[in-house]
C-alpha cells in the first residue's frame, strides 16, 4: 500500500470516536454536570390540562411562600422576553400568558431546592381556566369554518407573515405549476387519485431534553445543554430573547449528546432556565420529564395529501396533482407553508405537469418541528402508495413503472432544479432483487397471509446555514478541529476526522475534535437536515487546506522555497528544488527561548490555525412578483435518495403486522464511513418501522392520550427480523460539491419504509392502507370492512 | 417519593399490628413495580410504607393435601418457573411468565399483581378460572375469598385496611382437565395486555364438557367470568361451531373501554378471537392431562 493510500481515510469504516466513553459510562452527558454544582436550583412545570382555555386567573401565593422555591414564573411576569413571541402563548416553552392552545402548554414554573419541593409547590398553585372550544383533527382545522385554535380576541388571528388566510387556522400556503395539468388529464389513459394521511409522533430519543444554566457574577451565563445548535440556535435565541445578555456574556456548551432527530432544533429548555438563574442568581437545571417529552417538546407535523395521477399506457406518468396540509400543531408563528413537506412530491419522478397546493395549519396540539425528513415520509407516503395503486392498473410491476419515471442525472425537476446526484435506480434495483419481488410469498393456510412491497423516496437537503471550522496545526504535529455541529449519536465527529487526516496525509490517531463551546469553537448553525457531513465537511477541508497552505509558506520559507515546491504529508513537509528532503512538521515550530520569542515564524506551543468557512449556494427566489408558478432553479440543496423492499405478514384475524424481511438501500454519496451509514441505515429503519405499523398520538378530549413509553408503542428488537433478514446496501452518486463527493444520508431511509410495507400487505391480504401508521386496528378494519363488501 | 416512615416487619402479626395501627395512611410494598411508580408520580402519597419483603414465610409455594399454596410475596420469575405447578396449574404459570420483561419478573410478586388489582394483570385470569381462593389476614383474624370475589373495581378490592393478602390456594383439578391462558398484545410480553383470556375445560371420557370457566381480562372493571357461555358449553362436545358460539357470547357479554392500549371495539373483537383459540387449546392440553 502506497502512503497515500494509507492515509486514504475515505470510504474506510473507522471505529468512531467515543465509542469506549460511551460503552462504559464515562462519557459525561449534561445531567452529569449536575454535580459540580452545590447551589443547583431545579425547574418544575405545571402544564395546561386543556387543548384550549382562557387562563382566568392565576394564584401561586402559596407555592411562593413555600420553603425552599427561589422563584415562580408566570407568562404575566415583566421579565419574560416576549420580544421575539408577541403572542401570549409560546413555542419556546416559556410559561403562557393569557391563554393556553394545547394540552401540555407551560402554565407556572418554578425554581426549587430540590425536586420534591418544585413538585409540591406546583401543587399549591391554583390556575383558574376558562375552557373554549379546540381543534386537534387537522382536516377538521383546516376548514373556512373551523374553531380557531386561537381566540382572536386574544392573540393574531390567520394570516400572519402576510398569507391570505383562506380559514381561521390555515398559517401559509406554497403553490406550484409546471406545465398544464388539466389537459395532462385529459390526455392521460389511466387516472388514480386518493387521500392520504400521515399520523402526530415523537422522536422518543432516551435522553430528555434539558440543560444546566450558571449563572456568573456581573450577569453572564454558561449553559451546558443537549439543545442543538451551540451557536447557531441555542446562543442566537438567548441572545435574541434576552437583550441584556450581550454576546460575550453568552457562553454554550454541548457535551455529549443523545439523539434529536429534529426535536431539539428550537430550544425548548434554555430560555425558562436562563430567566431563572437571572433571577435567582444561581445555577438552574432543568429536565423535561418523559410524559413533558411528548407533550410538550416537538412533535413531527402530520400530513394529509390528496393525490392524484395520470399516465400513459406505456406507464409514462404526466400529470400529478396534490392538495396538501402540514399540521403544524399550537404554534402561532412559523415558516410553515406545506413547501417543506410537498417537496417529497417533487423530487423523485420526472413528472412534465404538475399542480401542488400545500398548506400549513394549525391544531390545538403540541406544536411541531422537523423530524428526521422533514415531512417527506408524511407525504410520500401518500406518492408511494398511488404509485402502485397506478402500477395495479396498468398491469406493471412496482419495480418496473419505478425505473420508468424516476429523476435522471441532468433531467430537470418539476421545480425546475437540475438534478445533479441521484442513485436511486440501482437502489430500487437492489431492493427488488434483495426480496425477490417477482417470486410470490409461500401462504400455509395460518391466520397469517404473506406478501412483499418495494417503495422509493428521496428527500431535499437545506440550502439555509453556514459552518465554520478551525484546523489547528500543534507543534507537536498533530491536528485538532474545532468545530461547532452538533454530535446527536450519528459519528460525524469520526467522519471529520476521516476527513482531515486525508487532507493532512497523516495518520488518524494523530487528528483530534474539540466540540460545541461557543468560548472555543467557531460558528455553525444547527445538525439537521442531513447537513453536517456536507456542510461542515466542506468548511473542515477549506480549514485544513489553510492550514495546509501556512505550513507550507512557513516550511518553504525555512529552507528558501516558494510554497508551490512544498508538500505535505505523513507530518512532514517535503520540498522540491531543494537539497534538504523533508522537515517534520514538528520541527517548523522554534524551541521556546525567552528572548525570540517575539521573532515571526512558528513557535511550539501556538497551533498554526486554519479557517475554514463554508456556506451551500443560496436558493432563487420561488415567491413574489414575477414567481407565480413557484418554480426556480435553486429551492433546495442537492436530493438523497433510498428504497425499501419488505417481506411482511399480516394476522387475518387481529390485523397486527411482524416484518419478517427487509432490505434498505441508500444513495449516500461517496459514503466516508461506510459503517457509521450502515448504522443510521439500521436505525432509520427501526424508527420508520415504528411509526409505520405502531407509534403514533393518540387524543381524547384534546389530551395525547399515551404520553409514556408503554403506551407510545415504539418498536423493540421483538419487531424487527433476524439479523440474516435484515439487510442493507450503500449505492452512492457522488455528489460533485460534497466533501469527497459525499452527501448527507440520514433521512431518505426513512421514508420508503411505510409504503413499502402497505404494498406487502395489499400483496398478502387485498387491502390498501391510506393511514399512517398501519395499526393492527386499522388493517383489521380494513379487512373487515373488505369483508363486507366481498360478501355484498 | 417522600413518606414519614417505613417499616419491614419480620411476621406477618408483626405487619398487621402497624397495618392497624396506621388505618388508611399506610401502603404495603411487594416488589414495588406497581406502587412505587405511583409514589414517584404522586398518585399516591401515604404517611407510611411497609414492606413486606422480610416476611419469608410469605415467598413459600408447597403443595398440600387440598391444593397448591403459593405465598403473595412468590416472585413471578419463581412462580414462572415452578415446577410445582404441572397440568392444568400451568395456566398460572404462563400467566407469569407474560407479566412484562425478565427485569420486572425478578421483583414483582403473584401477590402484587393481585392486590394491584388491574383488569388486565396476567396472573388473574388464569387464577380466577382454577378456582384460586385469597387467604386474608387482618387484626380481626383470617378469611379466605374466592379470588374471583376479591376484585372490586379497578384498583380496589375487598381487603380492609388492616388486611393484607397472604397466599393463594389453587384446588386439584380433576382429570382431563385443561387450562390456557392468552395475552393478547402489540408489542408481546413487555406490553400491558389489550386482552387476556383464561379457559379451563374438564372432559368426561364421551369428551362432553363436565366443567368449563373462561375469564376474560382488560374487557371490564375487574377479570370477568363468562357464565353464559360456560352454560352453553356444559355437557356438550366441544365443536367449532359451538365454541364460534361461546366466542360470541363472551365478546357481546364484555364491556371494555377504549384506551392508549385499544377501542372498546377492537377489544370486543380480540375477545372472539382469543377465546375461540383459548378453548379450542385448552380442550386439546385436558386430552393430555
Ligand atoms: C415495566 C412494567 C411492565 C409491566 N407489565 C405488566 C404486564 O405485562 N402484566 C401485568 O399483569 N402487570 C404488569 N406490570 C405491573 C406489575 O409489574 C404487576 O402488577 C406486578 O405483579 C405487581 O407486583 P409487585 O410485587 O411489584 O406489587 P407492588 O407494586 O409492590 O404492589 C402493588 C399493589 O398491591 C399492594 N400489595 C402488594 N402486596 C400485597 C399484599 N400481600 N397484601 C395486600 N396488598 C398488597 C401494594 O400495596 C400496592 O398497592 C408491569 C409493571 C411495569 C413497571
Amino acid at each position: 500500500m502506497s502512503d497515500c493510500e494509507k492515509t486514504n481515510y475515505i470510504g474506510k469504516s473507522v471505529q468512531r470516536v467515543d465509542v469506549y466513553e460511551k460503552a462504559t459510562g464515562k462519557a459525561k452527558y449534561f445531567e452529569d454536570y449536575q454535580v459540580q454544582y452545590r447551589d443547583l436550583l431545579h425547574v418544575k412545570v405545571l402544564r395546561s390540562p386543556h387543548a384550549h382555555a382562557k387562563i382566568v386567573s392565576i394564584d401561586a401565593s402559596a407555592a411562593e411562600a413555600l420553603p425552599g422555591v427561589a422563584t415562580v414564573v408566570k407568562g404575566s411576569d415583566p421579565d419574560i422576553a416576549w420580544a421575539d413571541i408577541p403572542y401570549a402563548s409560546s413555542y419556546y416553552g416559556n410559561p403562557a400568558k393569557d391563554e393556553v392552545i394545547w394540552a401540555g402548554q407551560a402554565v407556572v414554573a418554578v425554581a426549587a431546592e430540590s425536586i420534591e419541593i418544585a413538585e409540591q409547590a406546583l401543587e399549591l398553585v391554583k390556575v383558574v381556566y376558562e375552557e373554549l372550544p379546540y381543534v386537534v383533527d387537522q382536516r377538521e382545522a383546516f376548514k373556512a369554518d373551523a374553531v380557531s385554535v386561537t381566540s382572536p380576541e386574544l392573540g393574531i388571528a390567520a394570516g400572519y407573515g402576510g398569507v391570505q388566510p383562506e380559514g381561521p387556522n390555515v398559517m401559509g400556503s406554497y403553490k406550484l405549476t409546471h406545465g398544464d395539468v388539466e389537459k395532462a388529464f385529459a390526455e392521460a389513459d389511466v387516472i388514480v387519485e386518493e387521500e392520504y394521511q400521515a399520523g402526530k409522533k415523537s422522536t422518543s430519543q432516551i435522553e430528555c431534553n434539558g440543560s444546566i444554566v450558571e449563572y456568573h457574577e456581573g450577569g453572564g451565563v454558561t449553559i451546558i445543554t443537549n439543545g442543538c445548535g451551540v451557536h447557531g440556535v441555542v446562543k442566537n435565541h438567548i441572545l435574541t430573547m434576552y437583550p441584556q445578555l450581550s454576546s460575550n456574556k453568552v457562553r454554550v456548551i454541548q457535551p455529549v449528546t443523545g439523539g434529536s432527530f429534529g426535536n431539539r432544533l428550537f430550544p425548548l429548555v434554555e430560555p425558562l432556565a436562563v430567566l431563572m438563574a437571572l433571577r435567582t442568581k444561581r445555577t438552574v437545571s432543568y429536565v423535561l420529564t418523559r410524559k413533558e417529552m411528548y407533550t410538550s417538546s416537538p412533535s413531527n407535523w402530520p400530513v394529509y395529501t390528496k393525490l392524484k395521477l395520470g399516465a400513459k399506457k406505456d406507464g409514462t406518468i404526466i400529470a400529478e396533482k396534490l392538495e396538501l396540509v402540514e399540521d403544524a400543531g399550537a404554534q402561532i408563528r412559523g415558516y410553515f407553508d406545506g413547501r417543506l413537506s410537498s417537496s417529497g412530491l417533487m423530487c423523485v419522478y420526472n413528472i412534465p405537469n404538475v399542480q401542488c397546493d400545500s398548506y400549513a395549519v394549525r391544531t390545538n396540539t403540541m406544536p411541531c418541528a422537523p423530524y428526521r425528513g422533514l415531512g417527506c415520509a408524511e407525504s410520500e407516503w401518500a406518492m408511494e402508495n398511488l404509485i402502485d395503486v397506478l402500477a395495479e392498473k396498468l398491469d406493471m410491476d412496482p419495480l418496473e413503472i419505478r425505473l420508468k419515471n424516476i429523476l435522471k442525472k441532468g433531467e430537470t425537476n418539476p421545480y425546475g432544479e437540475k438534478v445533479t446526484s441521484i442513485g436511486l435506480g440501482r437502489c430500487l434495483e437492489a431492493v427488488a432483487d434483495a426480496i425477490n419481488i417477482d417470486e410470490p410469498c409461500q401462504q400455509d393456510g395460518g391466520p397469517w397471509k404473506y406478501g412483499k412491497g418495494i417503495a422509493a423516496a428521496g428527500k431535499q437537503n437545506t440550502p439555509l446555514g453556514r459552518a465554520e471550522a478551525d484546523c489547528l496545526v500543534h507543534s507537536d504535529g498533530s491536528i485538532e478541529l474545532l468545530v461547532s455541529c452538533d454530535e446527536q449519536g450519528m459519528g460525524v465527529q469520526t467522519t471529520l476526522r476521516q476527513m482531515a487526516a486525508t487532507e493532512f496525509q497523516i495518520d488518524i490517531e494523530k487528528v483530534k475534535v474539540t466540540r460545541a463551546d461557543t468560548a472555543i469553537t467557531p460558528y455553525d448553525n444547527f445538525g439537521a437536515s442531513s447537513r453536517t457531513t456536507y456542510t461542515t465537511g466542506n468548511a473542515v477541508i477549506i480549514a485544513c487546506q489553510d492550514a495546509i497552505d501556512q505550513l507550507k509558506e512557513a516550511a518553504g520559507r525555512k529552507v528558501g522555497l516558494a510554497k508551490k515546491q512544498v508538500t505535505i504529508k505523513n507530518g512532514k513537509a517535503y520540498f522540491v528544488g531543494s537539497n534538504i528532503e523533508s522537515i517534520d512538521i514538528a520541527d517548523l515550530y522554534e524551541p521556546f527561548s525567552f528572548f525570540t520569542q517575539q521573532t515571526w515564524g512558528l513557535l511550539k506551543g501556538t497551533p498554526v490555525r486554519g479557517r475554514g468557512v463554508f456556506c451551500p449556494a443560496p436558493a432563487v427566489e420561488w415567491f413574489g412578483p414575477g414567481h407565480e408558478d413557484g418554480r426556480t432553479p435553486r429551492m433546495w440543496n442537492w436530493y438523497q435518495y433510498s428504497a425499501f423492499g419488505a417481506e411482511v405478514a399480516v394476522n387475518e384475524e387481529t390485523g397486527q403486522i411482524k416484518i419478517l424481511k427487509l432490505m434498505s438501500t441508500a444513495d449516500t454519496g461517496n459514503p466516508i464511513n461506510p459503517k457509521l451509514v450502515e448504522g443510521q441505515i439500521d436505525g432509520g429503519v427501526i424508527m420508520a418501522l415504528g411509526f409505520s405499523i405502531m407509534d403514533h398520538h393518540m387524543f381524547q378530549d384534546g389530551k395525547m392520550m399515551n404520553p409514556n413509553m408503554s403506551d407510545y408503542r415504539l418498536p423493540t428488537t421483538l419487531e424487527t427480523p433476524l439479523q440474516k433478514n435484515f439487510m442493507r446496501a450503500i449505492l452512492p452518486d457522488p455528489l460533485p460539491d460534497g466533501p469527497f463527493n459525499a452527501k448527507g444520508m440520514a433521512e431518505s431511509i426513512m421514508i420508503p419504509v411505510g409504503p413499502a410495507i402497505a404494498a406487502a400487505i395489499y400483496q398478502a391480504i387485498g387491502v390498501r392502507p391510506t393511514e399512517m401508521p398501519m395499526t393492527a386496528e386499522r388493517v383489521l378494519k380494513l379487512i373487515k370492512d373488505k369483508e363486507a363488501s366481498d360478501a355484498k | 417519593m417522600k413518606f414519614n416512615a417505613y417499616y419491614e416487619p419480620k411476621t406477618v402479626e408483626e405487619c398487621v399490628q402497624i397495618l392497624s395501627e396506621q388505618g388508611s395512611d399506610v401502603k404495603m410494598l411487594a416488589g414495588g413495580t406497581d406502587l412505587v411508580i405511583r409514589l414517584r408520580s404522586r398518585a399516591l402519597k401515604p404517611k407510611t410504607v411497609v414492606s413486606l419483603n422480610a416476611i419469608p414465610e410469605l415467598s413459600e409455594v408447597s403443595l398440600k393435601e387440598d391444593g397448591l399454596y403459593i405465598g403473595a410475596m412468590a416472585r413471578l420469575m419463581d412462580v414462572s418457573k415452578s415446577e410445582l405447578l404441572t397440568g392444568a396449574w400451568k395456566i398460572v404459570k404462563t400467566g407469569a411468565g407474560n407479566v412484562s420483561s425478565m427485569q420486572v419478573r425478578n421483583i414483582a410478586t403473584l401477590g402484587g399483581n393481585s392486590c394491584n388489582a388491574s383488569p388486565s394483570a396476567d396472573t388473574v385470569p388464569g387464577l380466577v378460572v382454577s378456582g384460586a381462593i385469597a387467604n386474608i389476614v387482618g387484626k380481626n383474624g383470617n378469611r379466605s375469598v374466592l379470588l374471583e370475589e376479591f376484585f372490586t373495581g379497578p384498583g380496589k378490592t375487598v381487603l380492609a385496611d388492616d388486611e393484607m393478602l397472604v397466599s393463594f390456594k389453587i384446588p386439584k383439578y380433576a382429570d382431563k382437565t385443561g387450562a390456557v391462558y392468552k395475552k393478547y398484545s402489540i408489542r408481546g410480553d413487555t406490553d400491558i395486555a389489550i386482552i387476556g383470556v383464561a379457559g379451563k375445560v374438564t372432559l368426561n371420557a364421551q369428551d362432553e364438557v363436565v366443567d368449563v370457566k373462561i375469564a376474560l381480562g382488560g374487557v371490564a372493571p375487574t377479570v370477568i367470568r363468562v357464565p353464559k357461555a360456560e352454560a352453553l358449553l356444559s355437557g356438550k362436545k366441544l365443536t367449532d361451531q359451538l365454541i364460534e358460539e361461546a366466542a360470541v357470547i363472551a365478546s357481546e357479554s364484555c364491556t371494555p373501554i377504549t384506551d392508549a392500549r385499544a377501542t372498546k371495539e377492537y377489544r370486543k373483537e380480540m375477545v372472539k378471537v382469543w377465546v375461540r383459540h383459548v378453548l379450542k387449546d385448552a380442550a386439546q392440553e385436558a386430552q393430555k392431562n
